[in-house]
């Protein structure tokens, strides 16, 4: 089996289950519409009564056996008119958008591919006409060529052709460009040739999701233009009118609205369905059902695995202990996976433990799930979290937002995205002083205009009133710190902060951590997948993989004596300014996505030291330094000599 | 002493108050009327609407409560074979102040021809001052319904002021009890009317002000009815004076007079529908149509089957012609297969929207006989225009019922009638007849010639009378309470003059 | 942003233009005579050659606009042809009854739309989630006037909740005013507020996988205070983008929600004066709607770029 990514395994599985909830509404969309075409292609066979046969003693009936609908104001059967209804609903949808489609996409075309004043000229009449109303401009054309099912729909045919025009012009503004079309040309083919051959497959696409949506509308306007009178003309029976006489009825007979009214909304809901179904399949392609992959190794059952790894040492000055945790996801069919096992550590006051691996091996996680935001679906079913001594599973959420931010805090990613581009950066740092600490606006305001100097962004005052989008990355990650340290936290979670920045600005922020760590005293967990910048600012680093720690050490013990395969294989993978010749190598594959872990070692396909007792679980061991694999003694040796 | 002064100022306050009320009127008096103010023009005005103009105009004579004309503006007529002289009453002023008098008659008449919209005015020549006030009008020809004429619209006097204005249709003056506040008034909404202080007989104005709503929406007028919006409000046959029919606490008044509802077979020479000059043809269409279910469901029970055109208590109706039509299908059916058209054909009919239903019935009754009768939608307010041209060899109308039958010449018969577009020739009896019916004013004389007229018309069938309904007035339990309401001889409003509000 | 919304004004100089150069021309094709609807019934051929002078209509096409645009410019939009009203008298006239049920429906629809878009975001696929796509799916399917008939049916004249017709001004009674509009404000707002959940839901669901969301709690913002000014304001970007398509939408839809509750709006005048052929109201009240949609564009324009920092000019 060829190992996925996560993202992948999302992406592989949600379009089969959104076919088939697709398949359905398809499925019942186009049977609604093919029959409303039998409807009204067989009007006359099916529908019981002539829809124009009137029968005055008998008028505005309720439903019975013979009138199914009950009749109307001059005793007609409600149901066959309803049937003959669906005649001109056909001919009224296919009439006014193949008006649009023909007059709005050889005009388009014509203006995209001839540019300069044609295209001024009738662009700016589009415009016009759009920033009118469409009912509006539909019943200034009525009122041009008079009213009656035909004229309107050529009303609004013209008034829909704006957009066919739109999208007409805008593929041949793009296709244009295109090198083929040039190059087709260089050979010589004719203009006509060059836009049927390479801009209508273009166009079709856009076309058809464009035509269902017309249709939809087409349906409602003119039923609302027959409801007004503009429309079609009695006695024939459209839906609109048949609601116009019923509206005269209302007081009388008020399910006169009902068979109309449902009619036009099945209709339209399912052209609307199906518009929805096809829009989705031209924006994406067309999705092929996808059978998950077996996985080779199915993961381990875990309810019955209790915490065995050795629990940290207890320090005095501990910050944050966290023994044993469990965190679950829950899967699409519903049942629980792990993401992180049987994870323990521990930092104290002024410590800094640097989380190390690949993307996937649950490091980001961990940070969040300190934090208790872990997001829908995902939770902690093992272990404890304490913080300065406090169990944080027995806080409520409200307590817990009060630890956030005043006892942890973090600082993400990619500070372009962690801070709220609608709002200064001054002022998202000064909300967290004014909602935690509660000090007065002035005071918070000075109090950001200080924390902005301190690290290290000059002129602070101006800075704070700046937007994110204002501010460079390094500088952005500068406020993002600053708002991360605002109320003193004791933990500060830093997730892979210098990733997103240049590497010039890397360094800076790196020894700005250091340094505001010297001056705040506060334990820090350093998330990073560089065990470069790892070793730069922490004092233990804990390698993480597929969800569980497998190596722990001081800094230098690790670099210089790593004892699991995949420390060496990240290790190896560490660009050396020494030795630049021999390409890096790197682990082969990728971390295993959640559910698809190998029972056993879960690095065991990937690593090259693999022997049998690998496929039985490993427990990390260890006292000052930890490790989870069997051959951990054998590789230090190797490593050592 | 500043106690007194203050007190006898509020003395005097109150008597001003006191005695401006009295002259004033006091309360309100909403009226609703079903179709939309064109103009305010009497002269200009091409029939519906005169719920606007009654506040504020008042005509030479008014219909007493036995239809007779009595003289308002006027004291007293003569009519001297084409000479017709009209004493006016003495003191009275336009609001604005203008004096009313012969010679300002004179020139209202005298627009009113060259204008030529009244149809009523058709046949005066032209009218001028004898003295101060006295008024002649001068005839073309003899006719015995002018002075009917000169109750409506035609009779109706402008302030000369009122004459020179661009926008007489939104600025109209007259002698009436109330004027038009314009301000106060919302375009297409509402008409607002207040006490004419200088109105000649004050003792009349009993309203502080008068509203005319315009809500041609039926439903919409029902609701502001049942909801107290309004006090009364016209109606035609239709579900929603159905319901106020039969909804307690209010009430709808049938009114003197009504419309009767009829199809013209203008094409009765068979120019363009050659079936139309066949009488079996003609015939078996009258005998077609179910005018007892036509009343029922197309005009809700609130219509009677018609056979000639007028009403039961017309002078000119004759119980003869009851039934003469009655619907029969068989005998329809067998008139057909005589006619040189059994197999049936199709014609085209105009319709407008308040018709639709109408003609919607009438075309399912003839299919029953194996005649198409498209209905083709027209504008509103242009049926009766097209009506006169050719474009359709039928059309389909309302006359009212007590319009003098002298029009029913002028409409249909003589080969130049307004609604005879195709120029079909009338009969020598009956041209005989339309000539006699001039020649006097005694409806005595002029009763059986009209009565033999109606005769020769339903034999001849190419007028196929349907049905007839009485004016419809909608009010409130109050209104219908109120002793003072008056409904007008023939028209869908109230008498103005002594009108008090309902509390 | 004093520029831009300068830059808008002038911009709206051109587009009113040319739309008034299309009405006009537009409405010189009509094909019958409004003279012949003027002179009415029983019209004479002297009748109908004084009232074409009085119109006008024996100049040129292109005299008569230029006469029109010079008086139009001094906010006199002609005059109705069949009375003396002058046409911006009747359009301001209506103005404020089409304005307040447009309004009204918008506010409903905004919050409406906002709310259930963010409860279905707050939960994807939660049964609020599908409850609320579903009902949004449904709500673009409904025509507005028949959800406006079904609504008097059952309010007005079963429940005699509300009025069934009319809009009272809200000068003449607030509480009368409020009542009256509900109902068609409600049928008008159906499908905006749709449109508007659906945008919410999708905006919001962006919105809470940001980094910035997740930094605000882990800074131990309140939840609440997080979705409502952080979350939310950003979410409403993309919104307001459709806000202003969608009000141009509902000023459209309350040309026909009107005749449903008979009310007498900038519809109705529309309606009458497409019937009559009446032109020069045809062509103010087309300028008077484009105008207003540059308005609503103008201030979502100015709104986008209160919430959007990045689209404010420098």
């Amino acid at each position: 089996m060829t190992v996925q990514s996560a993202k992948e395994f999302k992406t592989a599985r949600r379009p089969r289950r959104r076919l088939s909830a697709s398949l359905v509404i398809t499925v019942i969309a186009t049977s609604v519409l093919v029959l409303l075409a039998i409807l009204a292609i067989f009007a006359d066979w099916i529908a019981p009564y002539d829809p124009l046969k009137q029968n005055l003693i008998e008028a505005l009936q309720s439903p019975s056996a013979a009138h199914w609908l009950g009749t109307d104001d001059l005793g007609r059967d409600v149901l066959s008119r309803l049937i003959h209804g669906c005649r001109i609903a056909v001919i009224a949808a296919a009439e006014a958008t193949t008006i649009a489609v023909l007059l709005g996409v050889p005009i388009g075309l014509f203006i995209g591919y001839r540019g300069g004043w044609w295209d001024w000229v009738v662009m700016r009449t589009v415009e016009a006409i759009v920033s009118i109303p469409g009912i509006m401009v539909a019943i200034v054309i009525i009122a041009i060529l008079g009213a009656g099912l035909h004229k309107a729909m050529i009303a609004l045919g013209i008034l829909y052709s704006t957009s066919f025009l739109r999208l007409a012009r805008g593929v041949v503004l793009a296709e244009r460009e295109e090198v083929y079309v040039r190059s087709a040309r260089v050979i010589g083919a004719s203009d006509g040739r060059i836009l049927l051959r390479h801009i209508f497959p273009n166009i079709a696409p856009p076309l058809i999701v464009q035509v269902t949506l017309t249709v939809g509308a087409v349906l409602l306007s003119e039923a609302g233009l027959s409801f007004i009178g503009l429309g079609v003309q009695p006695p024939d029976a459209s839906w609109g009118t048949m609601l116009n006489t019923a509206a005269a009825f209302m007081d009388l007979n008020w399910f006169l609205a009902i068979p109309p009214g449902i009619a036009i909304i099945v209709t339209v809901l399912s052209v609307n369905l199906l518009g929805d179904v096809i829009r989705d399949a031209v924006g994406r392609g067309i999705v092929v059902g996808v059978k998950p992959q077996t996985p080779a190794a199915r993961f381990e059952t875990f309810a019955s695995v209790a915490a065995d790894s050795p629990l940290p040492p207890r320090r005095e000055d501990e910050v944050l202990r966290v023994e044993g945790l469990q965190v679950m996801v829950s899967s699409r069919e519903g049942n629980e996976v792990p993401i992180i096992t049987d994870l323990s550590l521990a930092i104290a006051k002024g410590e800094t433990l640097g989380l190390v691996g690949e993307s996937g091996s649950g490091k980001t996680l961990t940070g969040l799930a300190i934090l208790g935001l872990m997001g829908a679906g995902v939770r902690t079913t093992h272990g404890s979290i304490t913080l300065n001594g406090r169990e944080l599973s027995s806080l409520t959420e409200k307590q817990m937002e009060k630890v956030r931010g005043n006892e942890v805090a973090m600082v993400f990613q990619d500070p372009t995205t962690s801070l709220n581009p609608a709002f200064t950066v001054g002022s998202q740092i000064a909300e967290v002083l004014l909602t935690k600490k509660g000090v007065s606006k002035k005071e918070a305001w000075e109090r950001v205009v200080e924390l902005i100097h301190r690290v290290g962004i000059p002129r602070p005052e101006e800075r704070a009133r700046a937007y994110p989008h204002e501010l460079s990355g390094g500088m952005a990650q500068r406020v993002a710190i600053a708002r991360a340290l605002s109320c003193n936290p004791s933990l500060l979670i830093a997730d892979e902060p210098t990733t997103a920045l240049d590497v010039t600005v890397q360094q800076e922020i790196l020894d700005l951590f250091r340094d505001l760590q010297e001056e705040f005293g506060m334990a820090m967990l350093f998330v990073t997948h560089d065990l470069a910048v790892a070793a730069d600012v922490c004092d233990r680093i804990s390698v993480m993989y597929a969800g569980e720690m497998v190596e722990m050490a001081p800094v230098d013990a690790l670099f210089a004596n790593p004892r699991h395969p995949y420390t060496r294989g990240l290790l190896r993978a560490m660009p050396h300014a020494s030795d630049r010749n021999p390409p890096l190598p790197t682990i082969r594959g990728n971390v295993p996505r959640p559910g698809f872990w190998p029972a056993g070692c879960r690095f065991s396909n990937r690593c090259d030291f693999r022997i049998a007792a690998c496929d039985t679980r490993v427990p990390l061991v260890g006292t000052d330094r930890l490790a989870r694999c069997v051959r951990a003694g054998e590789l230090a040796m190797e490593v050592a000599s | 002493m500043t106690k007194w002064t203050a007190g006898s100022a509020f003395l005097v306050a109150m008597a001003l108050g006191l005695a401006s009320a009295s002259a004033q009127g006091s309360g309100t008096f909403k009226y609703a009327e079903q179709v939309k103010l064109i103009t305010m023009d009497p002269q200009q005005q091409s029939g519906s609407g005169v719920p606007y103009l009654r506040p504020v105009y008042e005509s030479l004579f008014e219909r007493g409560p036995d239809g007779k004309p009595v003289p308002l503006l006027a004291a007293g007529y003569e009519v001297d074979g084409l000479n017709v002289t009209i004493k006016l009453r003495q003191g009275v002023t336009f609001s604005n102040g203008e004096a009313f008098n012969a010679e300002v008659a004179a020139a209202n008449i005298n627009r009113g021809v060259k204008l030529a919209i009244i149809e009523g005015l058709k046949t005066v020549a032209s009218a001028e001052a004898v003295d101060e006030f006295t008024l002649r009008i001068k005839l073309k020809e003899p006719d015995p319904a002018i002075i009917d004429s000169l109750c409506h619209t035609g009779g109706m006097m402008l302030a000369p002021a009122a004459i020179a204005d661009p926008a007489l249709d939104r600025n109209p003056i007259g002698t009436g009890p109330y004027v038009y506040d314009k301000a106060a008034s919302r375009e297409g909404e509402v008409r607002i009317y207040t006490p004419n202080p200088t109105y000649w007989d004050k003792d009349k104005i009993g309203l502080a002000r008068y509203e005319v709503w315009e809500l041609p929406d039926d439903t919409a007028r029902l609701n502001a009815l049942k909801t107290g919006q309004i006090d009364a409000g016209n109606w035609l046959a239709n579900p929603q004076s159905a319901i106020i029919d039969r909804t307690p606490g209010l009430k709808l008044i049938r009114g003197t007079g009504g419309l009767n509802y009829h199809v013209i077979l203008s094409d009765r020479e068979g120019t363009v529908v050659p079936a139309f000059a066949d009488l079996n043809v003609r015939k078996a269409m009258a005998h077609a149509i179910d005018r007892e279910a036509f009343g029922k469901a197309v005009q809700f029970g609130l219509a009677e089957k018609s056979f000639q055109p007028y009403g039961k208590d017309d002078w000119a109706y004759d119980p003869a012609l009851e039934g003469i039509y009655e619907f029969n299908l068989d005998k329809a059916r067998e008139l057909m297969a005589q006619s040189k058209f059994p197999d049936g054909f199709t014609f085209d009919m105009p319709s407008i929207p308040i018709y639709q239903s109408r003609l919607e019935a009438l075309a399912g009754f003839f299919k029953e006989i194996g005649i198409t009768m498209n209905i083709v939608p027209q504008e509103p307010g242009t049926l009766a225009r097209i009506s006169r041209t050719t474009n359709f060899p039928a059309t389909n109308l309302v006359w009212a019922t007590n319009t003098d039958p002298k029009f029913l010449a002028l409409r249909y018969i003589y080969a130049d009638a307004a609604y005879n577009p195709f120029k079909a020739k009338p009969t020598e009896e009956l041209l005989a007849l339309a000539q006699q019916g001039l020649e006097s004013v005694d409806t005595e004389v002029r009763g059986p010639i009209y009565k033999k007229m109606a005769a020769r018309l339903a034999e001849d069938a190419f007028l196929i009378f349907v049905t007839n309904t009485p004016i419809l007035i909608g009010v409130s339990e109050k209104t219908a309470n109120n002793p003072t309401v008056v409904y007008r001889f023939g028209e869908d409003s109230i008498n103005l003059r002594g009108l008090k509000a309902n509390d | 942003m004093l520029r831009l919304i300068f830059q808008r004004l002038l911009a709206l100089v051109p587009l009113l233009f040319i739309v008034s150069v299309l009405t006009f021309s537009f409405t010189s094709l009509l094909p019958s005579d409004p003279v012949d609807l003027i002179i009415g019934d029983t019209g004479t051929q002297e009748q109908y050659e004084i009232v074409r002078e009085r119109l006008g209509m024996n100049e040129p096409v292109v005299v008569r606009y230029f006469q029109w645009l010079g008086r139009a410019v001094q906010g006199d939009l002609g005059t109705s042809f069949f009375n003396s009203v002058s046409v911006t008298g009747a359009v301001m006239q209506r103005l404020p009854v089409t304005l307040s049920l447009t309004a009204v429906s918008a506010l409903i629809a905004i919050v409406v739309g906002i709310a259930a878009g963010i409860a279905a975001a707050l939960r994807p696929r939660s049964w609020v989630d599908r409850f609320a796509t579903l009902g949004a799916t449904f709500g673009q399917a409904v025509p507005n006037f028949w959800f406006g008939l079904i609504l008097v049916a059952f309010f007005a004249v079963n429940l005699r909740w509300f009025p069934a017709t009319g809009l009272t001004p809200i000068s003449a009674s607030p509480w009368e005013w409020l009542r009256s509009v509900t109902l068609p404000a409600v049928a008008l707002g159906l499908s905006a507020s749709a449109a508007i959940a659906r945008q919410v839901r999708s905006a919001m669901v962006g919105v809470l996988q940001q980094d910035y969301i997740r930094a605000a709690r882990a800074q131990g913002l309140p939840a609440r205070r997080v979705l409502f000014r952080h979350a939310l304001t950003n979410a409403m970007v993309p919104v307001v983008a459709v806000l202003s398509f969608q009000i141009t939408v509902l000023l459209g839809g309350s040309l026909i929600v009107e005749q449903v509750f008979a009310i007498n709006g900038l519809g109705t005048l529309a309606i009458t004066a497409v019937r009559q052929q009446d032109i020069p109201m045809i062509q103010g009240l087309v300028l008077v709607m484009v105008a207003l949609v540059v308005i609503v564009q103008l201030a979502t324009d100015v709104m986008y770029g209160l919430l959007n920092p990045k689209a404010r000019p420098s």
